[in-house]
């Protein structure tokens, strides 16, 4: 009797009440249970009374002035809009997807970057390999004093031997894991990746000079005859290393090809596009870093032997590269 | 279109900021969005919750004698990285868009374009926090005299990560940009009871207003009156009930005058008189609104010709 009364707007309220107050309270054990712990009805419902509820946030905007049922209004509808819109997936299943579809599909997508990271890489070998044999004085400019363990062009072949053939127990193990994913190269795979935004030029700078310093470093070593020793002693790890951070560089390169040349879209969204690639190509030079910071941690101080080094190390590139070539195939992702 | 967009820029400032999100059933959704210093204190507290954990598996490590002085540090690190790094990602996956932080502080991830946050999303912008936060942050603590250059390059970063998000509406930061997120408030869906459809009756038979007197307001003085109205149940001490009191009586007066309501209203009667304008007034605008006639504030009858030319 007493609705008749009512002006319009309180009788819409009184007539959907209990509507709201039933879907703030299936919102609430969505929020706190999850949708997966949720019965087919209950789930069923909430999704149902979310699209009742848009629509009286609608119609309320247009026929109400009443300030405090359109806040209700519009607090429930984004509270149920950002349940029934909740991420679905199961971790577990995004993991096995990224390693099985996804990550091999972005990085033949993105082969053209890729190969330009390693171009740069390429590069800078050469030049600095050259330029030592130019003149030996240029391993100075090249090799930050860290990295080389005091290795230099003063120093003996024998103790440039030494260094390459020397299982000291201490070493290894996890400690060791963790200094070496910490070391010098990991830092320059972050910088070389997120430097790529930009512009590219910091991520192309960065891979050759790194390029440079590895050449100097190499050629240092063919110069006393350790080529192929040291060949050795940087495969078991370095191919998979280096390939991570030239991938990283790729990744980097496509970020900062998105800002400079964006096309007919924004910066900003040209941007967006290129994270969607660009991020697996960081996600891969990440795992792989890792499986190289084991390789060096463990496997480069047990085995000793130069082919074994060799093979251990070109074995896991090959892997890599299978796994980029062949995964992912079977599906029309 | 062009004008009508300049037109709603000028009315921003001053408002809270809230962003509008499209979801898939096109009603705009208006939400709060979460500033730099509420996000700052969720990442606080995310990065000691993670310290913690990381501290707590270190000592046992250490109990477990894994770990010697000579690797400590390396090992801390490592643990500290590879805690932290899925913790954001997983957790904002498993709560949609809410770390423990988050979550303490209120606040939540949403995608920008109104659909449900991707995977990609997620790690994007969780992963663009190593290079934003971390990054800086690590520089920061290793900043040494002997650089002056590094720690002008660190500290330059630092600003640029802060100022980002202070350059655009949404508080974006880089990452948020990249994977197409922001941060908002987690409204909270509170229903007040309804002040018109208390005793209606009554009401209306003691103050009756006329139509030509309910012209004067819009929507802006409306909700204002309903703000104080609902204030009004608020309990409060001696003195500010006197404060109120007068507050109220002024209020009778101008509206009083405003709208030429000739009769005196006696003290005791006040806040039912506003109850009875109230309701009044809109029904009043209500019925305005549902033939065309929306009335913003008290304005409407002279800046009328321009809304009507513009709608």
């Amino acid at each position: 009797m007493e609705r008749v009364d009512l002006m319009r707007s309180a009788r819409f309220r009184a007539e959907r009440e209990a509507d709201w107050r039933r879907l703030e309270e299936l919102v609430t054990r969505a929020e706190r249970r999850g949708m997966q712990a949720m019965g087919y009805a209950e789930a069923r419902d909430l999704a149902a009374s979310y699209r009742q509820a848009t629509t009286s946030l609608a119609i309320a905007r247009e026929i109400s002035l009443d300030r405090a049922l359109l806040d209700y209004l519009e607090a429930l509808t984004a509270r149920a809009y950002l349940s029934v819109y909740a991420p679905q997936e199961r971790v577990g299943g995004i993991v096995w997807r990224f390693l099985t579809a996804t990550a091999p599909q972005a990085m033949r997508r993105s082969w053209f970057f890729v190969l330009l990271g390693f171009l740069c890489m390429g590069l800078g070998v050469l030049v600095g390999y050259l330029l030592y044999l130019e003149n030996p004085a240029w391993y100075y400019v090249f090799m930050p004093p860290s990295l080389g363990d005091g290795r230099g062009p003063d120093s003996t072949t024998e103790y440039l031997r030494s260094i390459i053939y020397d299982a000291d127990p201490d070493a290894s193990g996890l400690g060791a894991f963790a200094t070496f994913l910490f070391s010098h190269n990991t830092r320059i795979a972050i910088f070389v990746f997120g430097l790529g935004v930009f512009a590219c030029a910091p991520a192309i700078l960065l891979t050759f000079y790194n390029g440079l310093s590895l050449g100097a470093f190499l050629a240092l070593h063919v110069e006393r005859g350790l080529g192929w020793d040291l060949g050795g002693w940087l495969s078991i790890h370095g191919v998979t290393e280096i390939s991570a951070i030239c991938i990283a560089c790729g990744g980097g390169l496509q970020l900062g090809a998105a800002v400079l040349f964006p096309g007919q879209r924004t910066r900003k969204d040209a941007l967006r596009l290129a994270g969607h690639d660009a991020v697996k190509l960081a996600l891969v030079a990440s795992v792989m870093l890792i499986v190289a910071a084991m390789l060096e941690g463990f496997g480069r101080q047990l085995v000793q032997d130069m082919t074994t080094r060799y093979t251990i190390g070109w074995c896991v590139g090959a892997l890599w590269l299978a796994w980029f070539a062949l995964g992912g195939r079977g599906r029309s992702a | 279109m062009i004008f009508r967009r300049r037109k709603d820029k000028k009315k921003k400032p001053g408002i809270a900021e809230a962003g509008t999100l499209m979801p898939p059933e096109g009603v705009a959704l208006n939400l709060a969005i979460a500033g730099v210093g509420v996000r700052l204190a969720a990442q606080i507290t995310d990065v000691l919750i993670t310290l913690v954990a990381m501290v707590c598996i270190l000592l046992l490590m250490g109990l477990l004698k894994l770990t010697g002085p000579q690797t400590f540090f390396a090992v801390a690190m490592l643990l500290f990285f590879v805690i932290r790094v899925p913790y954001y990602v997983v957790s904002e996956l498993a709560w949609n868009g809410q770390t423990l932080g988050k979550k303490l502080m209120k606040i939540k991830v949403v995608s920008h374009d109104g659909r449900s946050l991707t995977t990609h999303a997620l790690v994007l912008r969780n992963l663009m926090k190593e290079a934003e936060v971390f990054l800086p942050g690590t520089l920061l603590l290793s900043l040494d005299e002997a650089t002056p250059t590094a720690s002008l390059i660190a500290l330059g970063w630092v600003g640029m990560v802060f100022a980002i998000p202070l350059l655009n509406r949404y508080r974006m930061r880089l990452g948020d940009m990249m994977a197409g997120t922001h941060v908002i408030h987690l409204p909270q869906p509170i229903l007040l009871k309804d002040l018109a459809a208390e005793k209606p009756v009554e009401a209306e038979k003691d103050f009756v207003f006329l139509s030509h007197q309910l012209d004067h307001y819009g929507a802006f003085e409306l909700q204002t009156l309903e703000a104080l109205l609902r204030a009004e149940g608020n309990p409060v001490t001696d003195s500010a009930l006197l404060s109120r009191k007068r507050t109220l009586a002024a209020i009778v007066e101008k509206i009083r005058r405003k709208i030429g309501y000739a009769e005196p209203v006696p003290e005791h009667d006040h806040a039912r008189f506003l109850k009875a304008f109230y309701a009044a007034q809109r029904g009043h605008l209500e019925q305005r609104q549902l033939f065309g006639d929306r009335r913003a504030d008290k304005h409407h009858a002279t800046n009328g010709t321009e809304t009507e030319g513009a709608e």
